[in-house]
């Protein structure tokens, strides 16, 4: 364990999106030249602009792009890059390309690979937790291949059970299965779906705790073997076992139940001689027991919240660490303050099961102002593809305190206009002034109730300022059109309505 | 200028006259009001309304609707018509039928990963007929009805355009 210290000098993002973004920006802090890599679609997105080089490694699908390490390795040494950033998602739990690096000569900015095998199997990961004591959620103890394997072992455990990829995390190849019905489609999905994600189709089963809280503990490992936590996440807002608000501290365990969490998750680590950011995920239920649920060896979705309540910055700490620095910070300069929240903005349609909602950003209006954080992969006049996860941007509050944060998240979002693709802007609002929410009183099954409520309408007054606009647009266009060209058929709406009025009409 | 505009299920008759640049009379369902409102961009309208203001930014709503006007955190939905145009409209209600073949068509730009059906088979209400990837997740197209599947032109691993029509259920 520990790593030789070199300076780092040039980092390759191994990733895309706004957490590539992210990641150029603490580069750029840091003097260090931020690498881009970029599949056929992304030439112009904004990760690759975040960069100061850029090399492409493929055709669009993750699988021959974004998930090819042969590919990102011979970018880096092209690049004379000193260090890989895998940002999440993609390679970035793959132990394989960490020796792949490795062997390259180049520095992972990371876990070991050995770390990274013992808790990124959530099998491994289950038996080291258990030999150490902590309390793991039942389940099968190994991964299984076949459809009757699983419904035999669902069976002894009893409905409902979730199937989870071995592989995987944030949701992607995991199913909830309310009974034996169900087990063929979803164990046919979960595992086609975990192959694209990760690349591997390898499943597992657990029985499923109804109504839970996601609480994570956010760990940083040194090279010395010692690691510190930095608070709790609570991710319990899910939609399908997807995270859509994360916010810290948590309202569901007490100051010390986090503690206890906090001690048990950094003995988790240093179990595996865990190097870097890390997060130990756990299950709380109401009597504030909380269950090992898997640990994620890599920097999170969501460590923003982390970072504006602690007032560190991850991936600097990252970075120190894998040039062989010591830890950033000891335990006791840790200090939490105020409250932070974040919401996942998702080019997807929630009023149609919240399709993914892929397509051109004709303009993209960001809110600023006192305690915000916007961290965005997308920008005016960029086609979002169909390729990649639909998440486009992540927006967090911080306040004093939570209905702070909360008010404060609720006016960003209003500042906040995607135009030419469908968001889930307004979902995100309607959640954020949900009762359960306000009231801090909900558990991973509160979006889909809210769902089943239905939707309010919005006031006479906000009414009728639209159908002005409307009527005003529509005269403003039929006066141009008229002008232009007096034949137009604009009365049928047909002229307006098409892509080619949209962006020809800027010319 | 007169029009209809259709906001959710509601219709309303709207008057608009222009009276000066920038300034509308405008009657909505008999209500007289006097706004002031300004382009600042081609989707964006600053609208005055006895005092009121209302930051609009608008975009042609991406499933083909009229426009989505967002204003003070909300959003609306507004379609736009001209009498002519709302009449042609009602009469093709009128006439459409409902038990028509149902076209199934892609919801959105993605792969076809998995075709559940052949040509010819007859399928229930809410049988999974076609799966199409989008963003790493995964959508079964279900049939809307029972019937049999007919013109199944969807290709495995093909790349597919929204509203391409992938199967026909008679």
């Amino acid at each position: 364990m520990g790593k030789p210290s070199r300076r780092i000098n040039k980092v390759l993002i191994a990733n895309r999106g706004e957490i590539a973004v992210r990641v150029a920006r603490t580069l750029r802090e840091m003097d260090i030249v931020p690498v881009a890599v970029y599949s056929d679609v992304d030439r112009i997105a904004p990760h690759v602009r975040a960069c100061y080089e850029a090399y492409p490694i493929g055709p669009a699908p993750a699988p021959q792009s974004y998930l090819r390490g042969d590919a990102v390795i011979e970018a880096a040494k092209k690049a004379g890059a000193d260090a890989i950033h895998p940002g999440y998602g993609f390679l970035s739990e793959n132990a394989a390309f960490v020796e792949a690096v490795e062997a390259a000569g180049l520095i992972f900015i990371g876990p070991s690979a050995n770390a990274m095998r013992v808790m990124g199997s959530k099998t491994a990961a289950r038996n080291k937790m258990k030999a150490a004591g902590v309390p793991c959620v039942p389940g099968s103890e190994g991964a299984i291949d076949n459809v009757e394997e699983v419904k035999k072992v669902a069976d002894q455990m009893g409905y409902p059970v979730v199937l989870k990829a071995s592989a995987g995390g944030g949701g992607k190849g995991m199913r909830l299965v309310h009974d034996v019905s169900e087990m063929d489609s979803a164990f046919r999905s979960a595992r086609s779906e975990a192959k694209n994600a990760f690349g591997d189709d390898t499943v597992y089963i657990e029985k499923a705790i109804i109504n839970p809280h996601h609480v994570e503990i956010q760990v940083f490992g040194g090279n010395d073997g010692k690691a510190v936590w930095l608070g709790e996440r609570e991710c319990s807002m899910q939609r399908r076992h997807q995270k859509v608000i994360e916010e810290t501290p948590s309202l569901a365990i007490n100051e010390e139940v986090r503690c206890k969490m906090g001690e048990v998750a950094c003995r988790a680590a240093e179990a595996v001689n865990y190097v870097g950011a890390g997060t130990i995920e756990f299950l709380t239920d109401s009597d504030m027991n909380f269950y090992f649920l898997e640990m994620n060896t890599r920097l999170q979705v969501e460590h923003p919240v982390t970072e504006l309540c602690c007032g560190v910055d991850l991936v600097e700490g990252q970075v120190r660490v894998a040039q062989g620095e010591p830890l950033p910070w000891k335990q006791e300069d840790i200090v939490r303050t105020g409250h932070a929240i974040e919401v996942r903005l998702y080019a997807e349609d929630p009023s149609k099961n919240f399709m993914p909602a892929p397509g051109h950003i004709d303009e993209l209006i960001l809110p600023h102002g006192p305690g915000i954080r916007v961290d965005c992969g997308v920008a005016s006049g960029y086609d979002v593809p169909q390729h990649y996860d639909p998440m486009i941007a992540k927006m967090c509050a911080w306040a004093e305190d939570r209905d702070g944060a909360r008010r404060r998240l609720i006016r960003a979002l209003s500042e906040t206009a995607v135009k030419g693709i469908t968001t889930n802007r307004l979902f995100l609002r309607r959640l954020l002034e949900l009762n359960e929410f306000v009231a801090g009183k909900y558990h991973t099954g509160s979006i889909a109730e809210m769902m089943a409520a239905g939707d309010a309408a919005p006031s006479d007054e906000i009414l009728d300022a639209g159908v002005i606009a409307a009527a005003v647009n529509r005269y403003r266009r039929d006066s141009r059109s008229t002008r232009r060209e007096p034949q137009s058929q604009s009365s049928s709406g047909t002229l307006w309505r098409s892509h080619g009025w949209r962006r020809g009409g800027r010319a | 200028m007169n029009y209809v505009a259709l906001v959710g299920e509601q219709k309303r008759q709207v008057e608009l006259t222009e009276l000066e640049d920038g300034k509308f009379r405008v009657v909505i369902d008999g209500r007289e009001l006097f706004v002031d409102a300004r382009a600042v961009a081609d989707t964006t309208l600053s609208l005055m309304i006895d005092g009121q203001v209302y930051n609009i930014e608008s975009e042609l709503d991406p499933a083909g609707h009229g426009e989505n006007f967002s204003i003070r955190g909300e959003v609306v939905n507004v379609e736009v018509l001209d009498l002519r145009s709302m009449q042609l409209r009602q009469a093709k209600t009128l006439t459409g039928g409902v038990d028509g073949p149902a076209e199934i068509a892609a919801p959105m730009p993605g792969k076809i990963v998995a075709i559940l059906v052949e040509e010819g088979q007859q399928v229930e209400e809410g049988q999974g007929l076609v799966v199409v990837e989008a963003m790493k997740m995964e959508n079964e197209l279900k049939s809307p009805r029972a019937g049999v599947v007919k013109n199944l032109t969807a290709q495995k691993d093909a790349t597919v355009e929204s509203g391409l029509v992938l199967c026909v259920i008679e």
